[in-house]
């Protein structure tokens, strides 16, 4: 089965990131020479240092933070079939957004002083707000069987959307003592899965790198914690973290900076 | 149910026998988490000591051994024909430490899937488990005497109650009875029947959580409706998050996924839990959603245990167990909000 006419060629591109997901992919180890012997790999800058502007296929990393980078993506956009957006920066831009909170010449001023006026910045925004993308993968980093999944769509011509429902559905798929138990605050009841429920399986809470889920409630988590009547795991949880409403949100703001996945909304002003 | 004999054994003898199925079988039973003392799941066990007969409850039941979470069905091919291969396992095992609760989660299970057109793959497990049930004593979140499960021993086939240095063990099938000629019993007197009852007795008095109205009435008023204020003040706090539906042991809605194999020519066929608490779980072709508020996906829940099933299969799909209320990290308790829907009915008139 391969819907493609000829060895698709696959480039990846990065915009403002930790190319971390690039990166991560090469985990795959094995599976990383299966998955490539369908393709033709002709830009991978963690991997090789020969470039191609041919291209079928086009993994792009990271966030839009700069006017150039327009001008990029919707050059990649014009040459590829196919453009994937890889990550969590490149779907819903991640902590790069945080700074969205400032108007941009404050934030130049804050950071660069006087020579802020040299630096090309505008609002972070994730890449389907700026060109139609035909793929999202989530997470920060993207987590390989699901990198392995879409790659096998892709290749297959099959349509691949991001989980709608929440960590705690993996956790429970996988037997994970929920870690609200152990006092900690998780952000999985509100966080997409697909991550198979990665950090909690090792003991630590759900940062929310993969963002919302559709029609998340965030009052649910402010009314038990803060409710007259406390359920004695959010008691817990209360004592042991001492949270204000300012800390929620600071933690939800860590990943969840702009609209949702899959919806191209414009940047908000950081509060998710 | 009337056993057909009972036996006690000691302490050590029950070590002896755990260890003596464990040298021809695989058994699977309750024992505390390594990442966390105090907390118990489901999972194989290598040595008699890792049982743990005093657990209080598990985060998932007994179920994800039956009816696993992701459950590999078949693989194919993309062959002219595709070539289907089924994939069975047909090895048996022991399922030790089953409360009562669960045993009845089981036969829910049995009866539903049971329902035309039956489901094989469920009763090609079953066939597989041999159960041994073991009696508990509750924790605040356990109801079972509201759901009538408290004494239930469908379908065992052997059940352990504790008694002082050792267990009483009622013989509930032919099964159970082969089983136990492994071990050393001698036959049960006046003092160990008698000790095995005030077990019973003291479980049933300290059970806390109870529905302030019999089954039947609970079923009436959810059939006629109304209460909206009811649901829509449990939903503000609900995340659906689904944690309630797949730690449940009545629950068995699925999705099934296929996953490629690398080289494209093939793949295997997957079934996972699902859960209609979740948004996308009623969103049909079209994009439209019949339960897209979540207030209706609570009410949902409810619905489902304690009219539809009830009418449908004559027991409630709830076993008191509780783990629906303790995974849940918003405070939405069965009990409570059960009593709560009793009481707006009541005002409703
Ligand atoms: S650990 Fe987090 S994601 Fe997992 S069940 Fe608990 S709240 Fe949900
Ligand atoms: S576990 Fe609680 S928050 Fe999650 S869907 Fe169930 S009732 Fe709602
Ligand atoms: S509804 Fe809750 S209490 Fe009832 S069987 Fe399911 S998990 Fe247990």
């Amino acid at each position: 089965m391969m819907p493609f006419a000829r060895k698709p060629r696959v480039a990846f591109f990065d915009f403002a990131c930790c190319e971390g997901c690039q990166l991560s992919i090469l985990e795959l180890d094995e599976k990383l020479f299966d998955l490539l012997a369908h393709v033709e790999v002709v830009a991978w800058r963690e991997v090789m240092s020969e470039i191609s502007e041919e291209y079928d296929i086009a993994f792009c990393e990271g966030s839009i933070t700069r006017q150039q980078d327009i001008e990029r993506i919707k050059t990649i956009r014009d040459k590829a079939e196919i453009v994937v957006s890889l990550g969590t920066c490149a779907s819903i831009s991640c902590h790069n957004a945080l700074k969205n909170k400032w108007a941009m010449n404050e934030l130049l001023a804050l950071v660069y002083s006087e020579y802020g006026e040299h630096i090309d910045t505008i609002p972070a925004r994730p890449i389907a707000d700026v060109v139609n993308v035909d793929y999202q993968i989530l997470g920060c980093p993207v987590s390989l069987p699901e990198f392995e999944t879409v790659f096998k769509r892709i290749l297959t011509r099959q349509a691949y959307t991001p989980s709608n429902q929440p960590v705690c559905v993996e956790c429970k798929r996988n037997d994970i003592l929920c870690v609200h138990e152990k006092g900690m605050v998780c952000l999985g009841p509100v966080t997409r899965c697909g991550c198979n429920a990665i950090c909690t399986a090792f003991g630590d809470a759900c940062r929310g790198c993969r963002g919302l889920i559709d029609d998340a409630n965030l009052e649910a988590p402010v009314r038990a914690l803060f409710g007259e009547k406390l359920h004695p795991i959010m008691a817990e949880v209360a004592r042991n973290n001492r949270l204000t409403g300012k800390e929620i949100i600071a933690r939800f703001s860590l990943y969840n900076n702009t609209g949702r996945v899959g919806k191209g909304e414009e940047s908000s002003d950081g509060t998710a | 149910m009337t056993p057909r004999g009972i036996q006690i054994i000691s302490g050590p003898d029950f070590n002896m026998f755990l260890e003596a199925i464990m040298a021809v079988q695989t058994v699977i039973g309750p024992r505390e988490r390594g990442d966390q003392p105090g907390y118990y799941l489901f999972s194989r066990l290598q040595r008699a000591e890792d049982f743990a007969p005093g657990y209080k409850t598990t985060t998932l039941p007994p179920k994800k051994i039956l009816a696993s979470p992701k459950e590999k069905l078949f693989s194919f091919t993309f062959d002219k024909p595709p070539r289907l291969r089924l994939h069975v396992d047909a090895s048996p095992f022991v399922l030790l430490g089953v409360h009562p609760c669960d045993l009845a989660g089981i036969d829910a299970l049995d009866h539903a899937y049971a329902h035309p057109p039956a489901e094989m793959r469920w009763s090609a497990n079953r066939k597989r488990a041999t159960i041994i049930g073991l009696d508990c004593q509750p924790d605040a979140y356990c109801f079972c005497s509201s759901v009538g499960t408290d004494a239930a021993r469908i379908p065992c086939d052997l059940f352990l109650t504790p008694i002082d240095h050792g267990y009483l063990a009622e013989i509930h099938s032919d099964r159970g009875r082969q089983l136990l000629q492994k071990a050393n019993t001698s036959n049960a007197g006046e003092e160990e029947l008698a000790a095995a009852k005030r077990w019973r007795q003291q479980k049933v008095e300290r059970i806390r959580a109870k529905f302030d109205a019999p089954l039947e009435r609970i079923a009436d008023i959810l059939e006629t409706g109304g209460l909206t204020p009811t649901w829509k003040e449990t939903a503000k706090r609900c995340y659906s998050c689904g944690s309630c539906n797949t730690a449940c042991p009545t629950c068995f809605c699925f999705d099934m996924i296929d996953e490629l194999d690398p080289d494209l020519r093939g793949g295997t066929r997957y079934r996972t839990w699902d859960s209609c608490q979740l948004l996308d779980f009623a969103m049909v072709a079209g994009g439209h959603n019949f339960r897209g508020e979540r207030w209706q996906r609570v009410r949902h829940r409810w619905q489902r245990k304690f009219l539809y099933l009830f009418r449908q299969f004559g027991r409630p799909y709830c076993t008191g167990c509780g783990r629906c209320s303790r995974a849940c990290t918003v405070d939405i308790n069965i009990v409570d909000v059960t009593n709560q829907l009793i009481a707006a009915a009541k005002m409703e008139g």
